[in-house]
C-alpha cells in the first residue's frame, strides 16, 4: 500500500484545521459592532456629506478609492487582451442554431428586463446597493444567455465584437478623462466635489457630482469585456466541435 | 434572521464545498459551485452587505459558471488519468 496520499490528506488535514483556527481567532479579535473606529468612522460619518453619495461603498469605490477602482478595470482591460490574443487563432466560424423554440421565447421575453435591471444598477449606483462593475457583469451574462440559447453568430450580430471593443476602450477613456478634469481644476487626479462638480440633493438621480459617471464607465468596461472573453471562448468551441444538433453547451 | 435559518445556511455551505471538492465528475461540481455561491450570496445579503452580495451571485453564478462550462466542453479528460484514479480506488 503507497503511504504518499494518506500522509497528503493528513498534512491537508492540518493546514486547514489550522487555516480555520486562525480565521475563528481573527474574527474573536474584531472589534465589536457597535463601535466603529479608524477611517470607517469617517467614512459613515463624512461619506455623503462630502461625496453627495448615500451608497458608501459606491462614494468609497468611486471618490476616495477611485484611482484603485481604475487600477482593477485595467486589470479587466488586460485579461479580455490576453484571451482575446490567445483565442484569436481562427476567424470564421461555424455557429450553432440555438436551443428549442421554448427557450428562445422565454430569453427573448427575458432579455429586456435583464438589461434593465442591469442599466438600473449601473445607473442608481450611488444611490443604492450595486454599481458599474454588478450592472456590468449582469449585462456580461444577458450576452452570455443570448449566446448559448440563440448561438453565437445572433448575438455576434446584436452586440458586435467591434462595438464591445469600443465601449471597452470607450470606458476606459471616460475613467481617465473624468480624472484629467479633476486635475485640470488643480485638485487631483479623479477628484469629486473639490473640482467642482455639482453634488446635487441627496438620494435624487443626478447628484454625487462624478461618481454616475465612473459607474457608466466602469460598467462599459466591464460588460463588454467580460462578454467579450465568453464570446471569444464559445466562437472557438463553435468552430472545434461538430454540431448535429442542439446548442453549443450541452 | 431567525438563528435556525442561518444554522441551515451554514451546514448547507459546508455540506456544498465538501461535494465540489470530492466529487469525481467535473460538470456536477460546476453546477454545485454555483449552488454554493447563490448560498453564499444570501449570507452576504444576511450579514447586510447587499454590494458584496450582488457580486457574488452575479459573477459566481452567472460567469464562472458560463465560463467553467465552456473550459469544460473545450477540453477532454485523458484517459491515463481515469486509470490512475481506478488504481488508487
Amino acid at each position: 500500500m503507497n503511504i504518499r496520499p494518506f500522509l497528503f490528506r493528513i498534512t491537508a488535514l492540518f493546514l486547514c484545521a489550522f487555516l480555520g483556527v486562525m480565521l475563528f481567532r481573527g474574527i474573536a479579535a474584531m472589534p465589536p459592532k457597535e463601535s466603529v473606529t479608524g477611517p470607517a468612522a469617517h467614512y459613515l460619518e463624512r461619506a455623503s456629506r462630502e461625496t453627495g453619495a448615500r451608497n458608501v461603498v459606491g462614494a468609497i469605490l468611486f471618490d476616495y478609492r477611485a484611482f484603485d477602482t481604475l487600477g482593477e478595470s485595467t486589470v479587466i482591460f488586460t485579461a479580455v487582451c490576453g484571451i482575446s490574443m490567445l483565442f484569436s487563432r481562427r476567424k470564421f466560424h461555424r455557429s450553432s442554431s440555438g436551443l428549442s423554440f421554448i427557450a428562445k421565447r422565454g430569453i427573448g421575453i427575458m432579455a429586456p428586463f435583464l438589461i434593465m435591471y442591469a442599466t438600473v444598477i449601473i445607473l442608481f449606483g450611488h444611490i443604492s446597493p450595486g454599481g458599474g462593475f454588478q450592472g456590468g457583469t449582469i449585462f456580461a451574462t444577458v450576452t452570455v444567455l443570448l449566446c448559448v440559447v440563440f448561438g453565437s453568430s445572433f448575438e455576434s450580430s446584436y452586440f458586435p465584437p467591434k462595438t464591445k471593443e469600443s465601449l471597452e476602450s470607450g470606458g476606459a477613456l471616460l475613467f481617465c478623462g473624468i480624472g484629467l478634469v479633476g486635475l485640470a481644476a488643480g485638485t487631483g487626479f479623479l477628484s469629486n466635489l473639490s473640482a467642482g462638480f455639482p453634488a446635487g440633493r441627496e438620494g435624487s438621480l443626478l447628484s454625487a457630482g462624478t461618481i454616475p459617471l465612473l459607474n457608466i464607465a466602469v460598467g462599459m468596461k466591464v460588460g463588454a469585456g467580460l462578454s467579450a472573453i465568453f464570446y471569444s471562448m464559445i466562437k472557438m468551441l463553435d468552430t472545434t466541435n461538430d454540431y448535429r444538433e442542439g446548442g453549443p453547451i450541452r | 434572521m431567525s438563528l435556525a435559518f442561518m444554522v441551515f445556511l451554514y451546514l448547507f455551505l459546508i455540506a456544498t464545498a465538501l461535494v465540489i471538492s470530492a466529487i469525481g465528475d467535473i460538470l456536477s461540481a460546476v453546477i454545485t459551485l454555483s449552488v454554493f455561491g447563490i448560498l453564499l450570496a444570501t449570507a452576504f445579503a444576511i450579514l447586510q452587505a447587499p454590494d458584496v452580495a450582488l457580486t457574488q451571485a452575479v459573477i459566481n453564478s452567472g460567469i464562472v459558471t458560463a465560463l467553467f462550462l465552456v473550459a469544460f466542453s473545450q477540453t477532454e479528460r485523458p484517459p491515463c488519468y481515469d486509470k490512475e484514479e481506478e488504481k488508487e480506488e
